[in-house]
């Protein structure tokens, strides 16, 4: 019996070594190592889905150097360990690509994977500075844009076209995402002139009160012309709606993190509020072609995007592909060469630009969206005037 | 088998046997499965030197302990702060002293250095939790994890915070995985057959008899303590230059409720019971995560519902306890023979309910 044991546990691990993938060998693999399941899968599976989207447009157009393009993908479950070896799973059947999940922390252990490998990765939607170079290594990009250049953009556009001169900083702790929106903030106030910060305080995402931090704004003598809100979900909500449940009606802003009208409900008939997209989910985008690519999300996945964080997953498929276009080849060398020669290249949500430093977007395009009466809409477009330098990202 | 056995193949059969199925594992896994295959058995491994690092002293005290996840906590920050190029060591833990800012050392003595760490943290802090006993001391041992947690989230100079630190070499393969596991099961086994290991569990099973007897129960336990800290410090040691990448939340509730349902699945009392916990419980975990994904018959794909995982595993420790309330090994240990010879170690009388 006792003899026998181990045995049985090889039968039941060697079950587990039944499903590998095929490959047809002309193809260019693009694998995606990123949650399927888990709680990681809600912010990665819009973008791949965008992604997916790409890929069939250009295997329409005839494919690649005349090669189609074939996904393949490999689950995370929204674990670390998983995800790395998702990475070598999605490496070993063949991938050139490796597109890792959205957030810096659980996609990183697949994309240093890939870059063990000398495989290119990009992160869905990451916006620290360490997804790319910095944290990653010199063949793992981010096709989102930094999350520094959110505050940067709302403090400049604030100035410029709203006037506004006075700013209350309130900085929600719990992330990164959210430090560096404040560190955006917070680089390009004093460049600003006129531009002044009249208090700043801080709370944590799931504080179940704020009353402090509100009572330090009633008291100033003259309130702010805005609050600089750095937060997400899900505490974000609460923040949002104890400010002007108190009777502060100032304009309060935020980053892309709150982009969507699933939590509005729970604040009703808020004003005042605006936030930087790179393009809108709400059918009123400049551009008709981003409109047009709404549709088309909603055909295929029965639901329109909910945020924009689903769009980076169609931009890096396409500034990968020109790339790969350019070299002639899918060399990882050669193809990061190309993507590090591009600078303000169009694409459907604005123009992108890597450099041999930075495999991030340190300024962009933003689409200002403001929130009234419950409903959000665009009413503007941004783009700071200077990017943010390096060594005020990396800290 | 007509002849009794020599003493010393009595004595090392069990380590022997356990440190076979893990390499007959291994091999399996190397020859066949893919690069992807081969890091389910390296995690696997690592949860190996974790369990059997926490069995040293949960399976001879008695005490069921929620802190050893923090003890891997420290060395895999620890091997950290030794062995990433000190480039970004000056980016991103800017706090660290100067020594540590400024050089980079080699894998080996690093892994040493990382891993007693947690066990010098053990022999300063144990005095003061062993003197509890039972259920106090095993709340205790959960507040020591959630203080490391805590400290390790904020140090944000030194730590990086609750963000990820990058840059660890990956040391770890198969091999090396391999070879620390078959050093935790002999440390295990060698502290389990020592003096101190038997006097332990004699103060487990009869503390007032054991006392009587001269067995200063708190000094066995600090012995005990220690040493375990510094086999769970050597699985983080090489779970950090597994994944190149680490946070405080990778050391916190889900990896201890994990590798305590492995230990308590294969049986507390036993070093078998440990290491085949372990890889009963990683392998359901692997075949429930496959089917989660969805598996292919004819044309349509079949899949369990996401998290179903955890589920299952919950029933599995449910029927466990119900049917093998001392685990699938009971208080056995895994032997070639049949024969009622005495026993070793950790020994068997033990039929009452475990504490």
């Amino acid at each position: 019996m006792k003899a026998r044991r181990p045995s049985a546990f090889l039968c039941a691990t060697a079950l587990v070594a039944a499903g590998a993938l095929p490959a047809a060998a002309d193809d260019i693999v693009i694998g995606f190592a990123v949650a399927q399941s888990g709680f990681m899968q809600a912010y990665d599976e819009p973008a791949t889905q965008a992604a997916l989207i790409r890929i069939d447009e250009i295997n329409a157009e005839g494919g690649l150097l005349g090669r189609q393009l074939r996904p393949v993908f490999a689950d995370t479950s929204s674990d670390r360990a998983e995800g790395a070896r998702a990475g070598l799973e999605v490496i070993e059947a063949g991938a050139d690509l490796v597109v890792v999940s959205c957030d810096y922390d659980f996609g990183a252990p697949a994309a240093l994977m890939a870059e063990s490998n000398g495989k290119i990765s990009f992160f869905l939607c990451a916006e620290s500075v360490r997804a790319g170079i910095q944290g990653v290594g010199p063949h793992s990009f981010s096709a989102s844009v930094l999350a520094p250049v959110q505050g940067a953009t709302m403090v400049e556009w604030g100035h410029e076209v709203m006037g506004w001169n006075t700013y209350y900083v309130l900085l929600d702790t719990w992330t990164e995402y959210n430090r560096g929106i404040c560190e955006g903030f917070d680089y390009k106030a004093p460049l600003i002139e006129g531009v002044e910060v009249v208090g700043r305080d801080t709370f944590v995402n799931d504080d179940a009160s704020i009353a402090a931090q509100i009572t330090r704004i009633r008291n100033l003598a003259e309130p702010p012309d805005a609050i600089m809100l750095c937060s997400m979900m899900p505490g974000v909500v609460s923040a949002i709606r104890q400010i002007r449940n108190a009777g502060i009606e100032v304009p309060i802003l935020n980053g892309s993190g709150v982009d969507g009208s699933y939590w509005m409900d729970a604040v009703p008939g808020l004003s005042e509020f605006y936030i930087p997209v790179q393009g809108s989910i709400y059918g009123d985008d400049p551009d008709p072609a981003v409109e047009e690519f709404n549709q088309r999300f909603a055909e295929r996945f029965g639901v329109r995007p909910s945020s924009q964080y689903a769009y980076p997953g169609y931009v890096m498929i396409d500034v990968w592909a020109k790339a790969v276009e350019r070299a002639g080849s899918t060399d990882a060398a050669a193809v990061v060469a190309e993507l590090e020669k591009m600078e303000g290249e169009p694409t459907l949500f604005g123009p992108r630009t890597f450099t041999s430093e930075l495999h991030h977007q340190n300024q962009a395009r933003y689409h200002i969206v403001k929130v009234d009466n419950g409903t959000p809409g665009v009413i503007d477009s941004w783009t700071i005037s200077e990017p943010i330098p390096l060594d005020a990202l990396v800290r | 088998m007509t002849r009794a056995p020599s003493v010393l193949a009595k004595t090392f059969t069990t380590p022997l046997l356990l440190i076979a199925l893990l390499a007959a594992i291994a091999v399996l896994f190397f020859l066949f499965g893919s690069g992807a295959q081969q890091r389910f058995v390296v995690e696997m491994l690592i949860r190996v030197v974790l369990v059997v690092g926490i069995w040293i002293f949960v399976g001879n005290s008695g005490i069921i302990s929620f802190g050893h996840v923090g003890f891997m906590c420290l060395a895999a920050y620890a091997t950290a702060w030794l062995t990433i190029p000190p480039m970004l060591k000056q980016i991103s833990l800017r706090g660290l002293p100067d020594f540590l800012l400024t050089n980079q050392f080699p894998f080996w003595p690093s892994a040493f250095a990382a891993a007693l760490l947690p066990a010098i943290f053990a022999l300063i802090i144990g005095p003061i939790l062993m003197r509890l006993a039972g259920i106090a001391a095993s709340i205790a041992t959960f507040a020591m994890l959630a203080v490391i947690n805590t400290v390790y989230s904020n140090w944000s100079s030194v730590t990086g915070g609750t963000s990820s630190i990058v840059g660890i070499p990956t040391h770890t393969t198969l091999w090396v995985a391999l070879g620390f596991s078959a050093g935790a099961i002999v440390i295990a086994w060698l502290y389990a057959i020592s003096r101190s290991g038997l006097a332990l569990r004699a103060a487990r099973d009869e503390p007032i008899a054991a006392q009587a007897s001269g067995v200063n129960i708190e000094r066995e336990r600090l012995i005990a303590f220690v040493l375990s800290a510094f086999v769970c410090g050597a699985a983080g040691v090489l779970y950090a230059h597994f994944l190149g990448i680490i946070t405080p939340d990778a050391f916190f509730l889900t990896a201890t409720f994990v590798a305590l349902s492995m230990l308590v699945v294969g049986g507390m009392y036993s070093l078998s019971g440990a290491v085949i916990g372990v890889v009963v419980i990683s392998t359901i975990i692997q075949i429930l995560r496959w089917l989660e994904r969805g598996v292919p018959l004819g044309d349509v794909t079949v899949a369990l519902p996401n998290g179903s995982q955890q589920i299952a595993i919950g029933a599995v420790m449910i029927m466990i306890l119900l049917f093998r309330p001392a685990g699938l090994m009971g208080n056995r240990e895994l032997r070639l023979s049949f024969r009622r010879g005495p026993q070793p170690a950790p020994d068997r009388e033990v039929r009452g309910k475990p504490e």
